[in-house]
């Protein structure tokens, strides 16, 4: 499998690997089906809880500038010249500037306030679209060799990714999603309604700020080692919500393994499909994710 | 009287930077049938949402069983007040028995699993409301009756002391909207206070012991039904003609209600 062929037999430990084959093995394939497995999983565990907090079926992590931060962290560290310089000095850029956009959005939208859902999708828009903007200004001040670095990001991929890779963002995701998972009844509560969730008892503003905070550690961490990944986190939970039920204790480990599956398989796909260059990762999922979603439409229409 | 369960003492209260309540109080008895009316923007819901606790008073304090409700832990006092108001904007992806279930939230908390007394009050609920067809059915798939009794079904699940209703029967046809009464009357025969923002006055007077009237975010009126339907401030708040009529085999008047020219 893959683009250089190992040997299914040796794979499975029946017989011996040639050493260039097992290093192919160890240090090249297993982590980074590894990586795709937490990065999808996250990706759409982060889904499922942003739609519930903001009672809307097409919320993900792109809402609260968490990805467009992302990516200016990530053109940053490029234009800057770091990332060619530092290991790893990429994702972490990439992680810090999530996490700064999700703060910013959120002082933002509670400086006049207490902050409503409104206020924040709101926000995000704006800080995103800002971001965007400066990200576009940064690409175009960057030097020519460096800009291919960038647009490989943002297109999304794992190519090269390796277990330093796997040992930040995978402990950032599922420390992030066992977070969610333990709060998912106050998660039920809060898909009811800000007023609903307080007249039960809920610290709503509290409770919120957690969602978020484990939400944008969770997307920061997976956009940080995996780039732009598009539809996962809204492909997944829509797809397994039918199977497993609304409620969050069984739908967000569902979501997991089924972003997991999702972004393991469009991987093999993105390095499999063309022998001569590897197809964006990002790219794979938007042409599965895309086609797919116009038909759950389509049906959901043909219902009602 | 049966003891006071909840009151609001002189409550002033504002939404934002728009004052709302002017000097309000009010007290709720066990086991009463309070009808709240008034008319549009007066400040009735207003008033529930500071009566459940959810917005704080600028001046005044909302007692509940003789203690400040600011004092009161969030769980155990969503456990003694159920509030069913209209639901914000936005769907949620549960079921109708998800969203019952979460009735027992404050009685659980986030993480105690749910026992079977729980299970208990959540089926009882469901068939007190007559919405066990309805169970499995995502709050999305509803019409708005439906979801409005599925939200009567959550707050009968808590098991309170004082159940607040705001509009509940707003979209139901007239076979719900006498079934919702009726339930409200079960309840209460258990000892719960029930306090109703109703916009149907003659059904209001029909279903309420004590009727009390808000206009202007101050109290207009405040007493028996009859008497505060055809009070001139019922006719003065809502700027219509009030009359009664006695019909033979009917207990209690029926109304009728003109627009006066102004």
């Amino acid at each position: 499998m893959g683009s250089v062929r190992l040997p299914l037999s040796g794979i499975l430990g029946l017989a011996p690997l040639e050493a260039a084959h097992h290093s192919i093995l160890w240090n090249v394939r297993l982590p980074r089906v590894l990586l795709a497995a937490v990065v999808g999983g996250g990706l759409a565990v982060v889904g499922a809880t942003l739609q519930a907090v903001f009672r809307n079926p097409l919320a993900d992590a792109g809402l609260l500038g968490v990805s467009s931060g992302a990516a200016l962290g990530a053109v940053v560290a490029v234009n800057a010249g770091w990332a060619s310089q530092v290991f790893l000095a990429l994702p972490a850029a990439a992680f810090g500037g999530a996490l700064a956009a999700l703060l910013l959005v959120y002082a933002l939208a509670h400086a006049a306030g207490r902050a409503t859902l409104h206020g924040l999708l709101l926000t995000g828009l704006a800080v995103s679209a800002v971001a965007s903007a400066g990200l576009s200004m940064l690409l175009v001040a960057t030097e020519e060799f460096r800009v291919k670095t960038v647009l490989f990001w943002l297109a999304g991929g794992l190519e090269g990714r390796s277990w330093p890779h796997l040992g930040f963002g995978g402990a950032c995701v599922l420390a992030g999603c066992l977070l969610l998972w333990a709060l998912s009844r106050p998660l039920d509560l809060l898909s009811l309604g800000e007023d609903e969730a307080a007249s039960l008892g809920l610290p709503v503003h509290a409770t919120r700020l957690a969602f978020f905070a484990g939400a944008a550690l969770v997307a920061g961490a997976a956009t940080a080692v995996a780039g732009s990944v598009p539809f996962v986190g809204l492909l997944a939970p829509h797809a397994l919500r039918p199977l497993v039920g609304p409620v969050s204790r069984r739908l967000l480990p569902a979501a997991f393994l089924g972003g997991a599956t999702l972004v393991v398989l469009a991987d093999l796909g993105a390095r499999s499909l063309s022998a001569r260059i590897e197809l964006p990762l990002g790219s794979v999922t938007a042409f599965v994710g895309a086609p797919y979603f116009l038909l759950a439409i389509r049906r959901g229409e043909g219902r009602a | 009287m049966k003891p006071v369960l909840l009151e609001a003492r002189s409550v002033h209260a504002a939404r934002g930077a728009r004052a709302v309540l002017h000097d309000v109080s009010l007290s709720l008895h066990a086991g009463e049938a309070l009808a709240l009316v008034g008319p549009n923007a007066a400040g009735k819901s207003t008033l529930v949402g500071v009566l459940a606790g959810l917005l704080r008073p600028r001046e005044g304090e909302v007692r509940l069983m003789d203690r400040p409700v600011a004092e009161w832990d969030r769980e155990a006092l969503a456990r003694a007040v159920a509030l069913v108001a209209p639901e914000s904007e936005g769907l949620s992806a549960l079921t109708v028995r998800d969203r019952v279930a979460l009735g027992r939230y404050p009685h659980r908390g986030p993480f105690r699993p749910f026992t079977e007394s729980d299970t208990g009050a959540v089926t009882r609920a469901l068939r007190q409301t007559g919405i066990e067809a309805l169970a499995d059915r995502s709050l999305g798939t509803l019409s708005a009756g439906e979801r409005q009794l599925a939200a009567l079904a959550r707050g009968l699940a808590q098991e309170p002391r004082v159940l607040l209703l705001d509009e509940p029967a707003a979209h139901l046809d007239i076979g719900h909207e006498l079934a919702l009464f009726r339930v409200l009357d079960e309840v209460r025969g258990c000892g719960v206070a029930v306090l109703a923002v109703i916009h149907d006055l003659a059904q209001a007077a029909r279903w309420a012991e004590r009727m009390v009237l808000v206009a202007g975010g101050r109290i207009a009126a405040e007493g028996r039904p009859d008497d505060v339907l055809q009070s001139p401030a019922a006719a003065d708040a809502f700027g219509v003609r009030v009359r009664g009529h006695a019909l033979p085999g009917v207990s209690g008047p029926l109304y009728s209600f003109e627009e006066v020219e102004k």
